[in-house]
């Protein structure tokens, strides 16, 4: 790991467009600027470790996308949906015009 | 934008889901037998696939602010036009699914561009119970 000093206002670069600057050290809490290009995702380290884990965790369960799982999740909705299905032509679905008869109907 | 029969419209991800750095490409159709749910399928591997639903039915006040950054990300020219999904998370029973709140998927209808934003404020869990929705 490199490792650098610098002082409340100094800065690092990384590359040659992601910008580090130490904006203030109060204690043990320091606060940092970033600039970056715009195709850079910046995250708290822990929040990105996390991140990963729920998505690999949600794509590499049982058959998530199963009608019968996604049927029995539906079904955790308390109330029965009138919700449209998603606009803007993004998603192919045959039976568009399905009412939501399969979700539950207690309240 | 109805796509002819078995094409469907690509939504590229400007920057990979974290934990799939290999897939950009990916598709998303509607479950046969819910309203509510979608598969999210990598156009190269279809092993990689999320079950994402809007998020209105299973949580009405759910309002996620979108980030300076990630609407530059996406090049969104028009805001109304994004449309948000949350990743579920089925575990053994599918009453104990959860939904991601923290990290909803964030996609520009017109451009097909998509990203999952970290939303700011930590008070979102990336393990929302469905159930108590």
């Amino acid at each position: 790991m490199l490792v650098l000093t610098r002082r409340q206002g100094e800065s690092v670069m990384v590359g040659d467009e992601v910008v580090i600057t130490v904006l203030e050290v109060r204690g043990e809490v320091i606060r940092l600027g970033i600039q970056a290009p715009r195709s850079v995702q910046v995250h708290r380290e822990e929040v990105y470790k996390e991140l990963q884990r729920a998505n690999r965790e949600a794509a590499l369960a049982t058959d998530v996308t199963s009608e019968d799982v996604a049927r029995a999740v539906a079904n955790l909705l308390g109330n029965s949906p009138t919700a449209a299905g998603i606009g803007g032509g993004l998603a192919a679905g045959r039976g568009d015009t399905r009412k939501a008869e399969d979700s539950s109907e207690s309240e | 934008l109805t796509e002819p029969d078995g094409e469907l419209p690509i939504i590229e991800f400007v920057t990979p889901m974290p934990g799939f750095p290999e897939h950009r490409r990916f598709v998303l159709a509607r479950i046969e037998g819910t309203e509510l749910l979608y598969a999210l399928r990598a156009v190269d591997d279809p092993a990689v696939r999320f079950l994402v639903a809007p998020p209105a039915p299973f949580f009405p006040a759910y309002a996620p602010e979108i980030d300076d950054h990630s609407l530059e990300m996406l090049q969104v020219s028009d805001p109304s036009a994004l449309l948000v999904l949350l990743v579920l998370s089925v575990q053994d029973h599918p009453e104990k699914t959860t939904a991601n709140l923290l990290a909803p998927i964030v996609v520009d209808q017109n451009s097909r561009r998509a990203a999952q934003v970290v939303l700011a404020g930590n008070e979102l869990s990336i393990r929302t119970p469905l159930a108590t929705a």
